[in-house]
């Protein structure tokens, strides 16, 4: 089928909208835990700590979705670039230890 | 109810873990015959392991999910307040890491689904093992975390 053939597309795409994700906070919602509230975007912590992690992980699936579906009819025409569903995800890897380096360089 | 939960992730964990090893050895260093425990180990067929991975990895990803609040107002708080900054960096890469993991399930599935086309066999062995050190890391994060102040006598 060749709609598989994106598949190394939206792997690539979800690790790199991920990590641009996080870094710039485009979490597509917010989750205040000490007050059991939810909102739309990210906001500033209320009572407590917020967590962005959900609005991240959904935020990268919808760009990635939409990345994939972009691509699709090009991406059917031609063999499929295995490679970037690896190689991308890999680097992407190694990009989040260095911006988590402070966590372990004091 | 969340010590019942951290405990069904850590077994969910668990049992991905032995899987995708399993799998991971299987593609890296198979062999043909079953002479032997070893080799028992490297000739198992890694496709069967497949979908039983993905439900795994999701389900322990959403149990995580659902427990991770606790952490985060109680867990994390208290490694801050204890200067625990590489603890607490260890669980973030952790966080991390399995999301990109998600975000690789529909391609670990697609490149295990039938033999693999050219330039497949290469992005089979890469992704099983991403996935593989993402479990293995995570794991060892989350077992080591859980049980911090006991293993460093806080």
């Amino acid at each position: 089928m060749s709609i598989e053939k994106v598949f190394p597309i939206f792997a690539a795409a979800f690790a790199v909208i991920y990590v641009f994700a996080v870094q710039y906070n485009w979490a597509l919602f917010t989750y205040h835990p000490k007050i059991g509230e939810w909102e739309w975007l990210a906001q500033p912590a209320k009572n407590g700590p917020p967590m962005y992690w959900y609005g991240w992980l959904v935020t990268s699936a919808f760009g990635a979705t939409a990345v994939s579906l972009l691509s699709w009819p090009l991406a059917r025409r031609g063999s499929t670039q295995y490679w970037l569903g690896w190689v991308v995800p890999a680097v992407v890897v190694v990009v989040f230890v260095y911006l988590f380096r402070s966590f372990f360089i004091h | 109810m969340i010590n019942v939960l951290l405990i069904v992730h850590l077994l969910l964990a668990v049992v991905l873990l032995g899987g995708i090893t399993h799998q991971a050895i299987s593609a890296v260093w198979p062999s043909r015959n079953k002479i032997g425990i070893v080799r028992s180990y490297r000739a198992v067929t890694g496709s069967v392991y497949t979908n039983a991975n993905i439900m795994l990895y999701l389900a322990t990803a959403t149990l995580g999910g659902i427990i991770y609040p606790v952490y985060r107002v109680g867990v994390r708080t208290f490694l801050e307040n204890a200067r625990l900054m590489a603890a607490t960096g260890s669980f973030e890469l952790k966080e991390q890491f399995v999301a990109v993991g998600l975000g690789l399930l529909p391609l670990y599935w697609l490149l295990w689904r039938r033999p693999p086309e050219a330039g497949g066999r290469t992005a089979r062995l890469a992704v099983t093992l991403i996935l593989c050190a993402i479990v293995w890391y995570g794991f060892l994060v989350g077992h080591i975390l859980t049980n911090i102040r006991g293993l460093f006598g806080l």
